[in-house]
C-alpha cells in the first residue's frame, strides 16, 4: 500500500481536531505553496477538503468547543506527500467498529466503477441525500472521481467498539484530457 | 421586496458572495462554497429565490460564479436547481448561467450531472 512507501517528500502533516478554519488556511496553503498545473492544484485541493471534512463530520474522536458545546470538532490527522508523479493525500480518523464493513463495501464498490458509473452513482445518492445532513454521502465518490484513481483504504480494529479507518488517494501530477 | 446580499469576509473565505438584486432579478453567486452547514447558509437564498419568482412576475437569472464549492454545498445547488426547474415548468422565466474557470478539468462533468439530475437548463460561459 502506497502509505507506507519511504520515498514520497512530505508537504503537510497534521494530527487533530478538523475544523473549518484550518482546512481553509491549508486550501490556501496548497494553493500558495505547491508547485504543479492550476488544474492539478484544483484536483489536489478538491480532495484534501473532501478527504479532511470526512475525519471533521465523521470521526468518533471528537474534540467539543468550549464556547459553544453543540459544536463537534472531528479529530484524526491528514499527511500530503509528493513524488515525481504523484501527490499522496492520506487520513486517518477512529470509527465506530460497526461502520468498518459498510465503508469497506462503499470503496469496493467505488473502485470496480469506471468514471461514467461513478458519475452515475454520484448522482443516484446525491439526490437521495438529506440536505439537512453535515455532508451529501457522495464525498467518496466524487474523490474517486475527481483523483481518477483507486481509493486505498485499511481498517484496523481498536477495541470491540472502535476501528481506525485510513484512505489515501493519489492525485496524478499530469492530467490527460 | 428587498435584496438579499452577504458579503464575502477574509475570515471565513468559505462562504460565497451573494448579492441577489430585487430590482433586475439577477441572482450571482460567487466565490467559494465549502462552509460546514450548507444547509444552514442555502435555506435564505432558496427562500429569497421562491419569494421573488412568486411575487414579483420578473425574469430571475441565477448566475453561478463558483470557483470551488464541496459535496455538500453541492447538494443545496441541487436543490436550488430543482425548484427552478419546477418555476420553469410552471411558466415563470428562469436563466440559470454557469461562470466557469477553464483551468477546472472538472467543471463541465460537474455541471452537466446538475443538468442531467435537475433537469434544469444550464449554460455554461467561460469566466472573462
Amino acid at each position: 500500500m502506497f502509505l507506507n512507501q519511504p520515498y514520497k517528500s512530505n508537504l503537510l502533516s497534521y494530527h487533530g481536531p478538523m475544523t473549518i478554519d484550518w482546512i481553509s488556511f491549508m486550501v490556501n496553503y496548497i494553493r500558495d505553496m505547491v508547485v504543479a498545473e492550476q488544474p492539478v492544484i484544483k484536483k489536489l485541493y478538491k480532495v484534501f477538503v473532501e478527504l479532511v471534512q470526512n475525519v471533521s463530520f465523521y470521526s468518533v474522536d471528537v474534540r467539543k468547543n468550549q464556547v459553544n458545546p453543540d459544536c463537534r470538532r472531528g479529530t484524526g490527522w491528514v499527511i500530503i506527500d509528493e513524488d515525481q508523479k504523484y501527490f499522496y493525500v492520506s487520513t486517518g480518523n477512529l470509527i465506530m467498529a460497526t461502520h468498518g464493513p459498510i465503508l469497506k463495501k462503499n470503496c469496493d464498490e467505488i473502485n470496480s466503477l469506471d468514471e461514467e458509473q461513478l458519475r452515475e452513482l454520484k448522482r443516484q445518492t446525491r439526490v437521495q441525500s438529506d440536505v439537512k445532513d453535515v455532508g451529501a454521502h457522495i464525498g467518496l465518490i466524487h474523490t474517486g472521481i475527481i483523483s481518477g484513481n483507486p481509493l486505498e483504504i485499511s481498517i484496523s480494529p481498536v477495541d470491540n467498539i472502535y476501528s481506525f479507518f485510513r484512505i489515501g488517494v493519489k492525485v496524478d501530477k499530469t492530467i490527460n484530457n | 421586496m428587498k435584496s438579499l446580499v452577504i458579503n464575502a469576509e477574509v475570515d471565513s473565505p468559505y462562504y460565497p458572495e451573494v448579492n441577489f438584486d430585487a430590482d433586475t432579478g439577477i441572482c450571482d453567486i460567487s466565490g467559494e462554497s465549502y462552509m460546514e452547514e450548507a444547509y444552514k447558509f442555502y435555506l435564505p437564498l432558496i427562500n429569497w429565490m421562491k419569494e421573488f419568482v412568486l411575487n414579483e412576475k420578473k425574469t430571475l437569472v441565477f448566475n453561478v460564479k463558483l470557483i470551488y464549492f464541496n459535496t455538500s454545498s453541492s447538494r443545496l445547488i441541487l436543490d436550488i436547481f430543482d425548484m427552478l426547474k419546477k418555476f420553469r415548468d410552471d411558466g415563470h422565466k428562469i436563466k440559470v448561467n454557469w461562470f466557469y474557470d477553464p483551468d477546472d478539468p472538472d467543471v463541465k462533468d460537474e455541471v452537466e450531472d446538475f443538468e442531467i439530475e435537475s433537469g434544469m437548463d444550464i449554460e455554461m460561459i467561460k469566466f472573462s
